[in-house]
């Protein structure tokens, strides 16, 4: 039965193309522009790096709760990183604190240690020295592409991790590894270089990249123990809860600090940084235009769809003087519509693969397309017809026959 | 055995000071296996009393047993499926949906009926040969003769193997070579022990009729039974004042009818031109309007 519905409603579409591009129109511009701005708001979220995924929701963070983003005037900090400072760092002691914390397995310090670095090329300028220690490429889930991270062996040499740009910037050689670099009067000797980081782990003005790592008591004794720990990492074990070991993070670090401990102990990277506001912002104010071009749309299609309703009269007359139910009727002018709403949504997939493509070839923007839009953008265009037909099928399916037939 | 009872069915349309009775306490009884013909003036109320019996309209007072049911007052959806499946119609003219072929409008009953597509084709195929247009099945409605497409309406009509066939002026447009091919499918139909009803305002036709019922200001004014293959008594009666050529003088010649019967006023003759379908149309409202006042 509701194939001789599906073959009524696609017979009227094919035998009115005008009017049924007309109709699509809206559908098509609607379903294009939506899927064009989602894809580029992802491809810059992707290209910004998906900290969230990748940092995993089982990674304790532990920072100082006023870690602000941002000059702050009343720092007593240097600005080690550009446009990042903070008031009160970890100290050693909350650093050790966390490390023995019961249901803790893995742990790392980020310490930034101020000073030059000088390579093949002169002053390094562009990046920073972390002080840190042989757990943190676990904890972030970063690989290295050459040699080795350090180990837990070397907390006290003179040994350096580092990524890929510092690598390209201190060095001549591609895989600079057992080449050195001076940094604090002392030589460093690069042990391994990092993949591409895809994550910014401390902040999104912190590109690791650019980092030099080394181990974190080289880096306190080399600054006599004033380099500021920005962020402690840690990973619960795995038969324990997270929620529960930051319960005991929070009261052990309590202690330390006989009360308050002016620390925040999260799971995850709970506190979106100011970018990622935005981009949530941006998907919001999307998803806003997507509701009212798709409004649109629908509400053309209702017009068109009423249009031609009072056009076919006759027909609906024809059709009820042979038998047709009122709800026969009414599901073929709905499934018309749907049928309508959902080849405009094709179409407009189409147009934004278009549209894509454009963009990559002419302009530095690189929009990701998802299949999951791709499928949510077909779906809602089908429902949209659907909801938007009944008001007309309503209509078609309580004329009255005779009124109907009577009418040309 | 009755297969159309109507008892005292009355029509009215319209509301207030603009009220019609287009209908005004019908007795009609139709047994299985008659071949009525029902004429009478523009405006006597065949087509309404047709659209009631084939169930697209309801009596607005009176009863009607359809096979013995009670079908006077039924939802509308119950309507359409006995409609669909012991009523056949066919109309004036525009019978068809014009963006199908004639073998789809054909099968379209079937397919309201649940049936499959192979089957549907098939049933209607057979159909269209026994009307005589299967070479005209992939043809679009608007490229068949009037003649062809009121025998693929009858096609239609019989798809569902209806029990009663009901047809509004099958001939009014029609050629009378047309109106020969259309009257003697109708007639074939009825032979093998269909019930058939058909309006005509050409006296002509009624030789192929059993039965011969006159309308006038929606009243039946005369009943007859005739032999088949003869005009009707009273109808030859104008048919002997006015040979019927057109379709005016059709008019003409039921006006003269009409006048055959002493106990009833005639309307005055009708003078218009009607030679198509739009003047037709608008005559009618001009005659309702005058109705209305
Ligand atoms: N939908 C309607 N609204 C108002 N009046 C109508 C309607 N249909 C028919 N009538 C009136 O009912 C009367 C009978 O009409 P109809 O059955 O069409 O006559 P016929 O078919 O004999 O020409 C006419 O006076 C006509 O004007
Ligand atoms: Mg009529």
């Amino acid at each position: 039965m509701p194939h001789a519905h599906l073959r009524a409603g696609w017979d009227s579409v094919r035998g009115a193309k005008i009017r049924s591009f007309w109709t699509m129109l809206g559908i098509i511009i609607g379903v294009a522009s939506v899927i064009t701005v989602v894809g580029i708001g992802e491809g810059i979220k992707q290209e910004i790096g998906g900290q969230i995924h990748h940092l995993g929701q089982n990674l304790i963070t532990v920072r100082p709760a006023q870690l602000l983003n941002g000059n702050s005037a009343g720092s007593n900090s240097p600005d080690l990183i550009p446009g990042f400072s903070i008031s009160t760092p970890l100290g050693i002691k909350d650093i050790n604190a966390i490390s023995h914390t019961n249901g803790v397995t893995a742990s790392a310090p980020l310490t930034i240690v101020g000073g030059a670095v000088r390579g093949d090329h002169g002053m390094y300028r562009n990046g920073f020295v972390v002080g840190t220690t042989s757990d943190l490429p676990g904890l972030l889930n970063q690989s290295l592409q050459y040699g080795s991270f350090f180990s837990s062996d070397s907390y006290d040499m003179n040994v350096a991790v580092l990524g890929q740009n510092a690598s390209n910037a201190l060095f001549n050689e591609d895989v600079p590894l057992g080449r050195s670099f001076t940094f604090h009067g002392q030589q460093f000797v690069v042990e391994g270089i990092f993949n591409q980081f895809t994550t910014t782990p401390l902040s999104q003005q912190a590109n690791f990249n650019n980092a030099i790592f080394i181990p974190n008591q080289v880096a306190e004794s080399l600054s006599k123990n004033t380099a500021p720990t920005y962020e402690m990492l840690a990973r619960p074990a795995a038969h324990e809860k997270a929620s529960a070991v930051i319960a005991r993070l929070k009261t052990a670090l309590d202690q330390v600090h006989g009360g308050q401990s002016g620390l925040s102990v999260q799971s995850g990277n709970q506190d979106l940084t100011a970018s990622d506001q935005i981009l949530e912002l941006l998907t919001r104010l999307i998803a806003g235009v997507a509701a009212i071009s798709l409004l649109v749309g629908g509400i053309g299609i209702m017009n068109v769809m009423l249009v031609s309703v009072t056009e076919r009269m006759h027909e609906i007359g024809i059709r009820k003087a042979i038998g047709a139910t009122n709800r026969q009727i009414m599901s073929q002018f709905i499934i018309e519509s749907g049928i309508l709403s959902l080849i405009g949504g094709v179409l407009g997939i189409l147009l934004a693969f278009f549209a894509d493509f454009m963009l990559r070839t002419f302009s530095s923007l690189h929009p990701a397309i998802s299949w999951q839009v791709v499928v949510l953008a077909s779906a809602v265009s089908l429902l949209i017809g659907i909801l938007f037909g009944t008001v007309p099928a309503i209509k078609a399916a309580y004329k009255d026959p005779i009124e109907a037939l009577r009418s040309e | 055995m009755a297969l159309i009872e109507l008892q005292d069915v009355s029509k009215l349309y319209g509301f207030g000071d603009a009220t019609t009775l287009a209908l005004d306490e019908v007795d009609l009884t139709i047994t299985k296996g008659e071949f009525v013909a029902v004429m009478g003036p523009s405006g006597s109320g065949k087509s309404t009393l047709m659209n009631l019996i084939g169930l697209l309209d309801r009596p607005s007072h009176g009863d009607y047993r359809l096979d013995n049911k009670a079908v006077a007052r039924l939802k509308t959806d119950q309507a359409a499926k006995i409609r669909r499946d012991t009523i056949g119609f066919i109309l004036q003219s525009f019978n068809f949906l014009p963006r199908l072929t004639v073998l789809e409008n054909v099968a379209l009953p079937l397919a309201y009926k649940g049936v499959s597509l192979s089957r549907r084709t098939k049933l209607a195929s057979q159909m269209l040969e026994r009307v005589g247009v299967q070479n005209r099945e992939y043809f679009f409605p608007s490229q068949l003769s009037g003649g062809q497409a009121q025998c693929a309406a009858i096609a239609r009509a019989l798809v569902n193997n209806p029990k009663i066939i009901i047809a509004d002026e099958p001939t009014g447009n029609l050629d009378s070579s047309g109106s020969r091919l259309v009257m003697e499918l109708l007639s074939d139909i009825h032979k093998l022990g269909n019930t058939v009803l058909f309006v005509t305002h050409n006296p002509e036709l009624t030789r192929f009729a059993t039965r011969v019922v006159y309308m006038h200001d929606g009243t039946i004014i005369h009943d007859e039974q005739t032999a088949l293959g003869q005009v009707a008594p009273k109808a030859r009666k104008v048919l002997y004042t006015i040979p019927a050529t057109s379709e005016e003088d059709d008019l003409e010649g039921v006006s003269v009818m009409m006048k055959a019967f002493p106990h009833k006023e005639a309307p005055p003759p009708k003078r218009k031109k009607a030679t198509d379908k739009s003047t037709r149309r608008k005559k009618r409202s001009v005659s309702r309007r005058k109705k209305a006042s």
